[in-house]
């Protein structure tokens, strides 16, 4: 396990590479160049300025030798200024997370509570009623864009019957039950859209269970069928499940763009989706690149528990 | 029939008397009747099937069936309710909501039908080559995949409509960088898929009777190996076709997508939002259409799979 894990960890290195190039390559393929944008803010000696902020910026170097200062710097954890707020984007983004996190989070254990028990009982009572509409709903919930629903939500829940707060943010730790009322909408929205996918996953998996041999010779030693499914087989089923939900966590942090902007969400996602508003373009930059890294090294850790959790899974 | 067991009798091979080709207009429909007998066997992949022959009779027969300019603004008729002449009403600008579903439907299944073949594209030779010669190849190729697989979410396209927007690109050009970070995004999976498929078949022996025979390696793994590959491959980009639309949908909502007044559902449904307390339909239709279009292709995809992977329809 441990060889394992460090050849997986090597392998993480290339990866990496390959996608700061592209985010490097990113800012490069903007027309113009950073010192347009930061001059025409300065005034004062045009010229001069753009001298001074190229000799500043390493523009006047090759582009291999800034893409090697760029990701050193990076490295260190200094990911440059913002265009917009002009403070430390490594700050911008820190602050940003923890909200994302907490959205991103709740709305995978909400997609647990509903399917493992949905796909479990959808199984076991195969062709029954309530399988029947496991699968349409988890068809619909799959097929339904995640702001339309987000939007009808709020038409219903703040607009027409105003339980809710139609947006807006409050730190857990400040008010818990106050931000508890903001985090519904939103942590419902990605809930849902998520459990339609673990739905079908624990169905056809607790199906693939059900089917292996073990669950006879349980079965024929005299145990209940409660003890049967809870004990045994849902365990095993569960396997694919947390791996799933661990990789919809890891994409969610990055994927949570539209409902952290509907729902005025201060998140990474929409940081990013305001720089984007703003040309913040280092903002972005850095942005992408955080939540990429946050994405490789998550679905690394994921890969790890799963091999854990399924000692059956060969090292290769 | 008859006339092909005469020949047999008479020459004892049927290699000789070839019978005459079927006339092509016949050969289409006895094609098409095939498959609709094979897909019959999934009721899922049948309901599918009509949705998505609605879908694209809709978008090829667009301009027969639009009522109206879908961008001509009539602000006499704003917020108008469905009636004859407005089938769905009108919008906030009093735009005909039925015909600018129709032009922005065929603009968004355009859009990701043309991206996804480009992934097919792009992936599939990609994947087949790398799984095919293995070794270096293999190695680099498959980080490159794992690298763009980084990306979570909409991020990639983000970047990509960032630069689009700093050139002040327009119109048909920003739909050309869309379809290119579709096309790329989507690649991966074809490459993976394509990868992994070509693994297993390499090692069976039409691979190697071939060899013998000494066909080239390109020629092996494209002409021999992929057409083995394609039920997967078609499985899968029917679900990435639904996906695709979602993403699409999704860019244009937040208002990064092709600028108005080009008729977009997500742009629509985003611009309805104002009303939507007053003029819930407004917002109602294209957030329908985008259900129906996915759901279309998802219900395809699923019945699909069933009927070329016996194992699962099982269950």
């Amino acid at each position: 396990m441990l060889a394992y894990t460090l050849r997986r960890i090597a392998q993480l290195v290339p990866v990496l590479l390959v996608l700061s190039v592209a985010v490097f390559a990113f800012v490069e393929a903007l027309p113009g160049s950073i010192v347009d944008t930061l001059v025409g803010t300065e005034g004062g000696d045009i010229e001069e300025a753009r001298a001074i902020l190229t000799k500043e910026y390493g523009l006047d170097r090759p582009v291999h030798e800034r893409y090697v200062l760029w990701l050193g710097r990076a490295l260190q954890g200094d990911l440059g200024k913002s265009l917009v707020t002009r403070r430390p984007i490594s700050t911008e983004l820190l602050s940003r997370i923890p909200a994302t996190v907490y959205l991103a989070s709740v709305g995978i254990v909400l997609s647990m509570l509903i399917a493992v028990p949905l796909g479990t009982f959808a199984a076991v009572r195969r062709n029954s009623a309530v399988d029947y509409t496991a699968q349409v709903t988890s068809l619909a919930g799959i097929s339904i864009p995640e702001f339309w629903f987000a939007i009808l939500c709020v038409l219903l829940f703040s607009l027409y019957l105003g339980w809710l707060p139609s947006s807006g943010y409050v730190s857990p730790l400040e008010d818990f039950w106050g931000s508890l009322q903001f985090l519904i909408l939103p942590a419902a929205a990605i809930g849902f859209r998520q459990a339609a996918f673990t739905t079908r996953l624990t169905r056809s998996s607790m199906l693939d269970e059900l089917s292996k041999e073990y669950v006879d010779t349980a079965r024929s030693l005299g145990h209940s069928e409660r003890k049967v499914i809870f004990k045994y087989t849902l365990r095993n089923a569960m396997i694919p499940t947390i791996t799933i939900s661990g990789l919809q966590l890891a994409n969610l942090l990055g994927g949570t763009v539209v409902l952290e902007s509907i729902f005025a969400w201060p998140g990474i996602g929409r940081a990013i989706f305001e720089a984007i508003l703003q040309r913040d373009y280092p903002l972005i930059q850095a942005g992408v690149l955080v939540l990429g890294v946050i994405v490789v090294v998550m679905n690394l850790l994921v890969d790890l528990t799963y091999r854990l959790l399924n000692p059956r899974v060969k090292l290769a | 029939m008859s006339e092909l067991q005469a020949d047999k009798l008479v020459d004892g091979t049927l290699a000789r008397h070839a019978p005459p080709a079927p006339l092509r207009s016949r050969r289409l429909f006895t094609a098409l009747s095939n498959a609709w007998h094979e897909l019959r066997k999934s009721r899922t992949a049948s309901i599918g099937a009509v949705m998505l022959v609605l879908l694209f009779g809709a978008c090829i027969g667009t301009p027969w069936l639009a009522t109206h300019d879908p961008i001509k603004q009539n602000y006499r008729e704003r917020l108008q309710p469905p009636s004859a002449k407005h089938l769905l009403g009108t919008d906030r600008l009093g735009r005909d909501i039925y015909s600018r579903l129709l032009y922005g439907g065929r603009r968004l299944v355009t859009i990701a039908v043309v991206a996804v073949a480009l992934s097919l594209l792009v992936g599939v030779p990609f994947g087949v080559l790398t799984g095919y010669f293995g070794g270096l190849a293999d190695t680099i190729g498959m980080r490159i995949v794992d690298g763009l697989l980084a990306f979570p979410g909409l991020l990639l396209y983000l970047l990509f409509v960032t630069v689009a927007q700093a050139w002040k690109l327009e119109g048909a050009m920003v739909d050309v960088v869309l379809v290119s970070a579709l096309a790329l995004a989507g690649m991966p999976e074809k490459a993976r898929l394509a990868r992994g498929s070509v693994l297993a078949e390499k090692q069976k022996e039409y691979v190697e009777a071939s060899r013998a025979v000494g066909d080239s390696s390109v020629r092996i793994a494209l002409s021999q190996i992929l057409p083995n590959i394609i039920s997967p491959l078609i499985v899968t980009s029917t679900v990435r076709l639904g996906f695709v639309i979602l993403i699409v949908a999704a860019l244009s909502f937040l208002g990064l997508g092709t600028p108005p007044p080009t008729p977009d559902w997500g742009s629509d449904l985003s611009a309805a939002r104002d009303y939507m307390e007053t003029h819930p339909l407004i917002a109602a239709f294209p957030g329908l259409a985008i259900c129906y279009t996915v759901l279309a292709f998802n219900l395809f995809g699923d019945g699909l799979r069933d009927i070329l992977d016996p194992r699962i329809a099982e269950r």
